[in-house]
């Protein structure tokens, strides 16, 4: 899907009349942002919001997340095993002490 | 007040050209008048099919007495924020087709290896001879030079569109903050609108009481119902408007009733 973020008043405006004109190819709508449909008409639509509003308009292009393709097993482990905590205010550096569980600042340096 | 038009000339404070018998010709007009004001863009010109923002007029009307609404000392600070906000212009198009040519290129001098890896192995597997073959290495060698070459280029073009989209990033940051700003103005211009009309409003509710028409005013301004043009002349009647209103409407007998009644100067068409 492309993903399309508005950074101003116009292009937030423009977005909206996009997405009532073309509800077939808009998947979700929140706010200034919204996420179109990988077509071409997808493309198009919002290569016209460009042009019309250029550093304005933000598009990204989002690709379907599998974490068993993805993600380390580790990773996976460490926030299934946080969900179950015994107690719910233990904040997650706390609760990794003396585990096989990864940190934060190792996890922030991993690219997926 | 004076107003000529063709060969007549109208002096006074209500001027009546409704039975003049060119109205019917276009013809132009000369007006010698004080100046409109901000209130004229609401009441100036009255005619059968005039709207009305009923809030921003009574809004128009407290301001024209110096009346300031609670919120005006936030909305200059914040519009001097606006104002004072220089955004950086950043453009990734130029590292995008980089980019993309860079892997178009890299693409194509790898088929391009592969073809002549295997023209070699196709000449070496039928034993041609000697000079085919160094020659099919030769390209090879260019063909797989030339290849290096471009995935170096492509690499160059990845971390160059990688450092323009963190610009990008924090750019877009500043913009996402302007955007906030600019909500927060028109939240607040529309709650002080909100208050100077409710300043005004009993008093606007009168004068609708002594206008022809029919309205209905409740206890705020949002709860007036009735036609525009009631709504427009009970406004005329509560602002102080040096210029004239213009009405086109066959609501008064005449200018001067109209003028009365309005307490405005009035050109009547």
């Amino acid at each position: 899907m492309l993903l399309v973020v508005t950074y101003s008043r116009g292009a937030r405006g423009t977005l909206r009349n996009v997405c009532r004109t073309h509800e077939d190819t808009i998947v979700r709508r929140f706010g200034r942002a919204a996420l179109f449909e990988a077509t071409h008409l997808g493309a198009f639509l919002a290569l016209r919001l460009r042009e019309k509003h250029g550093p304005d308009v933000q598009i990204e292009r989002t690709r379907p997340f599998n974490e068993f393709a993805d993600v380390p097993e580790r990773i996976r482990d460490a926030a299934a095993a946080y969900e179950r905590r015994e107690s719910p205010s233990t904040p997650y550096p706390k609760f990794a002490v003396g585990t096989e569980h990864p940190a934060l600042t190792e996890m922030r340096e991993g690219e997926l | 007040m004076k107003l000529v038009v063709g060969e007549r000339t109208y002096e006074g404070r209500a001027i009546d050209l409704a039975d003049d018998p060119d109205e019917s010709v276009d013809r132009d007009v000369e007006i010698t008048c004080p100046d409109p004001g901000p209130l004229h863009e609401h009441v100036g010109v009255i005619t059968p099919e005039y709207t009305i923002d009923l809030r921003s007029a009574l809004a128009a009307v407290a301001r024209s007495r110096g009346i300031s609404a609670p919120q005006d000392d936030l909305r200059r600070e914040a519009r001097r924020r606006l104002a004072a906000m220089s955004l950086p212009e950043v453009e990734t198009g130029e590292a995008r087709r980089r980019l993309a040519r860079a892997g178009d290129s890299e693409e194509r001098l790898r088929e391009r290896v592969a073809a002549a890896r295997g023209r070699l192995e196709a000449l070496r597997e039928r034993s041609a001879p000697e000079d085919e073959i160094t020659d099919a290495q030769a390209d090879l060698r260019e063909a797989t030079r030339r290849l290096s070459e471009a995935e170096t280029e492509r690499i160059a073009a990845r971390q160059a569109l990688d450092w323009e989209r963190r610009a990008a990033r924090r750019a877009r940051d500043q913009r996402r903050q302007r955007l906030a700003l600019q909500d927060r103005i028109e939240n607040l211009d529309r709650a002080a609108r909100k208050s100077l009309a409710e300043a005004v409003y009993d008093e606007f509710a009168d004068a609708v009481d002594a206008v022809p028409g029919e309205g209905t005013t409740g206890s705020e301004p949002g709860t007036y119902e009735g036609d525009p043009i009631t709504a427009g002349l009970g406004v005329a009647r509560i602002a102080t408007l040096d210029g004239p209103v213009v009405l086109s409407i066959r609501r008064f007998p005449d200018a001067t009733t109209a003028a009365r009644r309005l307490e405005v100067p009035v050109v009547r068409l």
